[in-house]
Order: structure tokens, then C-alpha cells, then sequence
């Protein structure tokens, strides 16, 4: 039997074989290709720290997505919130010129969570109290988010030149410093990192957490034992929205300094494959992320070295997911589970046989 | 001629089946008999192919059965009604039963066809469909059976398996069900009816196969064989257990009182009507009816799982927080977590959560203690707290949740069906905790459809009928009227 830790590894290498039938197929060289994509995402220190960089996110939103479904909440808004997240950021960055810098740093960040818990808490109290599907709700704030995001860089936070279609960059004191320049780590990762063990403890150490876990594997069993469904799921859409805002916002501060459209490359939806690929646990969205950021930083060197087109890339990265999840079902099973109504197939998990009772 | 010959089915470390022969003959009612754990329902997998033997064939009229396919089972007639339904929750009968034989094929979905056929089939089993365009996942579990079981003939199989059909079949209903095994009979069909209610056996078989520990242990039928004799058998010695005496009527404070509990659904059907009743400390006070009356929605309330439209449930004396343990009939839906550990689901019971919670810190290291000692104490078979719910039987899965509502010490025990599904042992087991329980005056309400173990311990009893509850005369003990009752007669 493949342990938990060596069957990644062995769907990669599957993932490999397959690309590798694709990129030959093309005409393309795979070694040259794998090469260039391993030198491109960890080849030296600045490739290191750029593959860390385009994680960031990654970590936040496969944090947020992570935390909804572990209690069967299909938070597929990630990237609304991250948006609303930044928009929060980057309209109060600008004005926190006068304060200390720990003080803005602090500010900015708790503006992009509250955004990002607002937009969250508004597909919550929707499920808890007017019984509307998640799913639904959080697709329909992506598009809300997406398009505020647009209107607000044309419209009352565009830059006073008027020139282009981005916002004013925020105050010197508000933007997270590259702590070991020339390279561009911040303390986002550290921040991520951080939030990542947070999440691990919430989950796994404490009374809420097992509520949130209990309600995902078997609703009406947590009816039955008094949890307060409709409070716990406001309560967690609002903390995932969070997550994923200050994802939001740690952008806004440490790396693009302003607001513009098409902000958000896909995040809040990478960090779905990204948080079953972790199989959910906080802990494993750190690793996962950093693949997805080492695949697209790896991509760009393809791109230069071998003449890849870019959209291979995403091929390789859908391969892999599909893979990973081929090689790894329990994931899935709360989502089953949450399409096909009460868990019969837990019935069916269990050996079919009933075990001796003595 | 069903066979199965030298049948050996081993999980892990477990023998299920050891070298099992089976056979039944057209015309002939088979009753599979045994305990939990036995491998009756492994046997029953077996023969319709959703499991492959480790060795063994199965034949049928001469022809082997390519062994772990239930569509070659099912296209060489055999059909089989599992014991927890496998039915799809959020589809509408007719649509489950779409996935039967009733559809004539021919491309179209033609579910008006379905349900009429449906509709006759059970005319003349002697029992209703539920409206039209009902979904399964508000009906009962007795209706849910039902289905099952039309869904299985639907194919009209040469051989019908039924695992425990009749441990959810309201006692007005089993007399009808069991004349519909006998008309299956007639029509020269095998019938393999797996059970452990023996009184039920002896009456409707022709011939008696029981099975313990794998193996098969007597052959016999039932004008040679007893009651007693077969629960000798199952059980491999003689307990001469009664599950316990009646308590007496209790006089003790009243703990409980229900004042005018009602509850509509969101079409606005009454669902209970105006329930009220006391229960004082130290008593069992029995719920008798018949399945689909509003015990499910009663249970519900009383959880604190839904909220009522009116009325009022008050524990006299002290906080209403955890006064309340609930054992849900349907333990697997409701009352366990099967992929959760064990002292997970023991902490799902909130006064057990806040015991092992400091801080909103969960202390797990604490949690396993807890369900360690729980283990030793009542008994429960399993390898140890880390465990996963789904791999325990269905008699150490009550066991479990019996524990966990007394380990909450709550003023007030809530039980629905829960001996439904267990052998004797077990049963015995059972009934005997919830004595002890009430004789350090804990109230009791046990909510079940089976009157023989209301009346074996219920100190009190209510009927529920419609949606309304109403006190039997003290000492009424008449099965028959007590059943006439259930059925909805008045006085």
C-alpha cells in the first residue's frame, strides 16, 4: 500500500510519463522541457524565491477553500474574496501615509480580511438562514467582486492623472518590505505559514474545530448532537472569506502596491485543486502551493528556454491534478456525499461484512 | 436449486465464513438464522455477488455464478434487499424504483408506468405507496423497506434474499409481509429469509440453517427444532436471560414535562399534535407505534434538532443544557459518524465535548482516555479508541452510543428503536443498561415499534398514533388491544 506521503510523488512521476508521451508527440524535447521547468522554478535563489512568491496566494486561498470544506461548505469564492480583500487594502493604503509602520501594515491587512469575510459571511448567511447553496452564491460574488474591481479602478479610487486604469499606490508605511533584498520575500509567506499552523490547531485542537468536521462528515448526526448548523456556517464562510482576503490584501501590500483589473490570475480557483490535493489539512496546503507557484514559475522559463507555448503548461498543470486525485479519493467523499444526500455509501465504506462481536 | 458450496470468506484477520454449504430449494422459504457477527449477511453478499468468496462456488439450477458480480446475480435471478436500505435520498420513489426491473426499457423514462406498476405490486402485497412524487428522504424507515423490497421483486427474481426485512415492519404489517413470502413461495421462488427473530422463523420457514462464527452449526426445520433450541444454538450455550422484568410504575419527581408539543411541516401538515405527558426520575415510560407517526419528528425535537411550533419541553429541576441524552434510531444517519474514530463520535455528545474542552482547547489525549475507559466498561469489541466508526458491527455500534448518552449523565435518556437489528445478547445487553440507568433514577423515554420490548420494560406506556399520543390504562398488557391502539382505534 502507497503511504499518504510517497503517493504524490508517484502520481508526478505518472503525470511525467504522461506529458512527457504528450511533449514528445509535439516534437518537443521532455528532458529538455522538465529541465527547464525544474531550472525555472528552483534553479537558483531568485528562481526560489519568485516559485515562494507566486505560492503566497495560494497558501491563503488553499487555507480558505481548506477551512469551508472541511465542513462541507463548497467555498467556490475564494477569488471574489480575495478581490473584495484587496479592494478593502488597496482603497485605505493610500491613506496610511502618517501612521507607523506596523500600525498601516496592521490596518491594510485587517481591512483586506474584513473585506474578504464580509464578501464570505454574505454566502454564509445565506446557506444559514435563506438556504441558498453555497455553490451558487459564491460563483455569482465572483462575478459581483470581479466587475466592483473593474468599476473602481475606472471609477472613485482610479489615479488622479487619470491616465490608466489602476488606483493610486498605497503609502511607503503600508507596503510589506522585502526583508532580504534585492529578493522579494516578505513577510507574507511567513504570515501564510503562520495561518497555516493556526488553521491545523483550529481544526484539529479545539471544540469548534470538531463541530466544523463533525458537520462536514455527517450533517444530520450534527443536528442530532445540538451543533448549531446555521451559526457555524456563518461563522466559517466569514473566517474562509478572511483567509482568502488578506491573501488579498498581503498582494496589494508587498507586491503590486495598487489596485488594477484582472488583479487575481485564478487563485480562489487554483486553491481548490490545491486544497484537495492537501486532502484538506492546513498543513499539506503549504507543499501544495508551492507546487502550483513552482509550476507556473517553471512555466515561464519553458516558455523562453524551449519554446513551449504557455497553454501547455496548463495542461501539465491539469494532468497533475487530475492524477493526484485519481490517486487520492477521500477527499472527495464529503463531496459525494453533499451531492447525493445522507452518507449511504459511509455504509458501503465499511466492510460489507459485519465484524464478530466477540 | 440455490448452492453454495464450501464458502470462505475471510476480512483481515477475521473468518467470516468458514467452508459454509448452503442450499435452498423453489417453493421452499429458507430462513438463515444467527446472531450478529454470525456471517449471515456476508453469506447473503455472497450468493448475490456483491462479494467473491476467498473459495467456495456459488450454482444455481446447475450453473455456476461468476463469483463478486451482482448484475451476473441479478440477470441469473437473483435479487437481494439489503438490511440498511440502499436507496437514493434525494430522488422520488419512482425514480428509485426506475433503477428496478419495472421499467419496460424501450429508451424512455416513463415513470407514470413505473409507479402504476408499483402501485399494484403493493395492492396485493397489502400495503400503500406514498404520494406521488415523494421524495425518499422524508419517509420512514419502514416505507423505505418496502421499497426495497418492490424494487427487488420488480425483477421478478427466481431467488429473493432479504436481510432482516422485518425488524422495521410495524407488528400489523408483519402478517402481510409474511403472507407475501409464503404467495412467493407458492409461485415456486426460493426465499432466503435472514433473521434472528426466531418465533418468526419457525412460522413462516420450511427449513432453518443456522450459522455461528462462520460456520454452519444446525440444519433443521421447524417442526423439529424450538425457540429455545435455536437460541441455544446461536448463541453456542444456554442463557436463560429474560431481558429483564417490567419495572414498576414509577412515583418519582417529575424530571421531563411536555406541554402541548406540536409541530407542522413546511407544507403545513401536522405533523404532532399537542403532545403532552410527564416523566418522572426513575421511570421508563414505553412509546409504542407504529413506524412514521411522528416518532422521528418527536425524537428530533426532543434533541433540540428542530424547533417546535408549539409547545414546550421543560426539564424540571436544574439547566436544560445536556439534561437530554438522544439515541437516534437510525444509527448510522444519525447517531454516528462511521468515518470518524471512535472517541470522535464519543465526543459528538456535547456534556462529553465540554468534559474533555478547556478553553475551547480540545484535549484529545483526554478524549481517548475517556473512550478507552467507556470500551472496558460496557464491554465494546473493538481494537481501541482510534478505530473508525464504519468498522464496527452493528451491535458494538449500539453499545457505543448506549454508552455515550449514559456517559453524558443526563436527567433524561431519549431511545428510538435502538434494539432494532440486534441479536439477543445484545439486546439483553441493552435493555439491561437502560434498567440500570433508571434504578439510579434516571428517566427514560423508549420510543419503539416492537410492543413485546416496551412491555418487557417499560414501567409505563403511551401510544402514538397520527401525529397524537395518548396514556394506556395502567396495566394494560394486551398485546392485541395494545396493537388495535397503535393501529389508530379508539378506545
Amino acid at each position: 500500500m502507497l503511504s499518504s506521503i510517497a503517493k504524490p510523488f508517484a502520481a508526478l512521476a505518472l503525470a511525467a510519463a504522461l506529458i512527457s508521451i504528450v511533449l514528445a508527440a509535439l516534437g518537443a524535447s521532455p528532458v529538455g522541457v522538465f529541465a527547464a521547468l525544474g531550472e525555472g522554478a528552483f534553479g537558483n535563489w531568485y528562481a526560489c524565491v519568485d516559485t515562494i512568491v507566486k505560492s503566497t496566494p495560494l497558501v491563503f486561498t488553499g487555507l480558505a477553500v481548506s477551512l469551508a470544506f472541511s465542513g462541507a461548505l463548497w467555498n467556490i469564492g475564494a477569488d471574489g474574496q480575495l478581490t473584495i480583500g484587496a479592494i478593502a487594502a488597496g482603497a485605505i493604503g493610500p491613506h496610511l501615509g502618517n501612521f507607523p509602520h506596523a500600525i498601516a501594515i496592521a490596518i491594510i491587512l485587517a481591512a483586506g480580511a474584513l473585506g474578504g469575510a464580509v464578501w464570505g459571511g454574505v454566502a454564509g448567511w445565506l446557506r444559514a438562514r435563506r438556504d441558498v447553496n453555497e455553490v451558487i452564491s459564491t460563483i455569482m460574488l465572483n462575478f459581483v467582486a470581479v466587475q466592483a474591481l473593474s468599476w473602481v479602478v475606472h471609477g472613485p479610487l482610479m489615479e488622479p492623472s487619470r491616465a490608466y486604469p489602476t488606483s493610486s499606490p498605497i503609502a511607503r508605511a503600508a507596503q510589506l518590505e522585502f526583508y532580504f533584498a534585492p529578493s522579494r520575500i516578505n513577510l507574507g509567506m511567513i504570515l501564510a505559514v503562520a495561518l497555516a499552523a493556526a488553521c491545523y490547531l483550529l481544526l484539529f485542537r479545539t471544540g469548534a474545530g470538531f463541530e466544523l468536521r463533525a458537520m462536514g462528515r455527517n450533517r444530520r448526526a450534527a443536528t442530532f448532537f445540538a451543533i448549531r448548523i446555521p451559526a457555524l456556517t456563518l461563522w466559517v464562510m466569514a473566517l474562509s472569506g478572511a483567509l482568502a482576503g488578506l491573501g488579498g490584501a498581503v498582494q496589494i501590500s508587498a507586491i503590486s502596491h495598487r489596485l488594477y483589473e484582472k488583479l487575481s490570475p485564478g487563485w480562489g480557483f487554483e486553491a481548490i485543486a490545491v486544497a484537495l490535493v492537501a486532502r484538506l489539512n492546513p498543513l499539506g496546503i503549504i507543499p501544495a502551493a508551492i507546487l502550483f507557484g513552482a509550476l507556473d514559475n517553471g512555466s515561464q522559463a519553458m516558455q523562453r528556454t524551449q519554446g513551449v507555448s504557455p497553454e501547455l503548461v496548463q495542461v501539465i498543470q491539469g494532468l497533475v491534478i487530475l492524477i493526484i486525485l485519481a490517486f487520492d479519493t477521500p477527499a472527495w467523499s464529503g463531496l459525494r456525499e453533499n451531492i447525493f444526500g445522507a452518507p449511504h455509501d459511509a455504509a458501503a465504506a465499511a466492510p460489507l461484512a459485519e465484524m464478530p462481536d466477540a | 436449486m440455490l448452492r453454495a458450496n464450501a464458502i470462505t470468506k475471510r476480512f483481515g484477520r477475521t473468518l467470516a465464513l468458514d467452508a459454509v454449504d448452503f442450499e435452498a430449494l423453489p417453493g421452499e422459504i429458507h430462513a438463515l438464522v444467527g446472531e450478529n457477527g454470525a456471517g449471515k449477511t456476508t453469506l447473503m453478499n455472497v450468493l448475490a455477488g456483491s462479494l467473491a468468496a476467498d473459495r467456495g462456488e456459488t450454482i444455481l439450477d446447475g450453473r455456476p455464478l461468476r463469483a463478486g458480480s451482482p448484475r451476473a446475480a441479478l440477470a441469473a435471478g437473483i435479487a437481494a434487499v439489503h438490511q440498511s436500505p440502499m436507496l437514493f435520498e434525494r430522488m422520488t420513489w419512482e425514480e428509485n424504483l426506475a433503477l428496478g426491473g419495472f421499467d419496460t426499457g424501450a429508451g424512455a423514462l416513463d415513470l407514470d408506468a413505473i409507479a402504476m406498476r408499483a402501485r399494484s405490486l403493493a395492492a396485493k402485497l397489502g400495503f400503500e405507496m406514498p404520494p406521488a412524487g415523494a421524495t425518499v428522504e422524508n419517509r420512514s424507515v419502514a416505507e423505505r423497506v418496502r421499497l426495497e423490497v418492490l424494487r427487488a421483486l420488480s425483477f421478478n427474481p427466481r431467488v429473493l434474499i432479504l436481510d432482516e426485512p422485518t425488524s422495521v415492519l410495524a407488528p400489523s404489517e408483519l402478517a402481510a409481509f409474511l403472507d407475501l413470502l409464503r404467495n412467493l413461495r407458492g409461485e415456486g421462488r426460493i426465499v432466503v429469509l435472514i433473521t434472528h427473530k426466531l418465533a418468526e422463523a419457525i412460522a413462516v420457514a420450511d427449513r432453518i440453517t443456522v450459522l455461528r462464527r462462520g460456520r454452519v452449526v444446525a440444519r433443521t426445520t421447524p417442526a423439529e427444532t424450538s425457540e429455545e433450541k435455536l437460541a441455544g444454538l446461536m448463541i453456542g450455550e444456554i442463557v436463560a436471560q429474560p431481558a429483564a422484568s417490567a419495572t414498576p410504575p414509577h412515583s418519582g419527581d417529575p424530571v421531563l414535562q411536555i406541554e402541548d408539543l406540536t409541530l407542522d411541516d413546511h407544507t403545513g401538515r401536522r405533523i404532532l399534535d399537542r403532545l403532552s405527558f410527564r416523566v418522572a426520575a426513575g421511570e421508563i415510560v414505553g412509546i409504542a407505534g407504529v413506524d412514521g407517526n411522528g416518532q422521528t419528528e418527536l425524537v428530533e425535537l426532543l434533541a433540540g434538532a428542530r424547533r417546535p411550533s408549539g409547545g414546550k419541553i421543560t426539564v424540571l429541576d436544574g439547566s436544560s443544557d445536556g439534561a437530554m441524552a438522544v439515541i437516534p434510531q437510525n444509527r448510522d444517519l444519525d447517531g454516528l459518524i462511521l468515518d470518524m474514530r471512535l472517541w470522535e463520535n464519543l465526543i459528538l455528545a456535547r456534556p462529553l465535548r465540554e468534559r474533555v474542552t478547556s478553553h475551547g482547547w480540545l484535549d484529545t489525549a483526554r478524549a481517548i482516555d475517556l473512550c478507552r475507559e467507556l470500551i472496558d466498561r460496557f464491554r465494546i469489541h473493538v481494537p481501541g479508541p482510534e478505530t473508525i466508526a464504519g468498522a464496527l458491527s452493528g451491535g458494538n455500534r449500539q453499545r457505543l452510543e448506549v454508552a455515550r448518552a449514559i456517559a453524558s449523565r443526563p436527567r433524561v435518556i431519549v431511545a428510538h428503536n435502538i434494539c432494532r437489528g440486534l441479536d439477543l445478547a445484545a439486546t439483553a445487553e441493552v435493555h439491561r443498561t437502560i434498567l440500570d440507568f433508571s434504578a439510579g433514577s434516571g428517566a427514560v423515554i423508549l420510543i419503539s415499534s416492537d410492543l413485546d420490548e416496551l412491555l418487557a420494560i417499560c414501567g409505563r406506556l403511551l401510544i402514538i398514533s397520527r401525529g397524537k399520543i395518548r396514556e394506556t390504562n395502567r396495566g394494560e398488557r394486551d398485546p392485541e388491544r395494545l396493537g388495535l391502539l397503535m393501529a389508530g382505534a379508539r378506545d
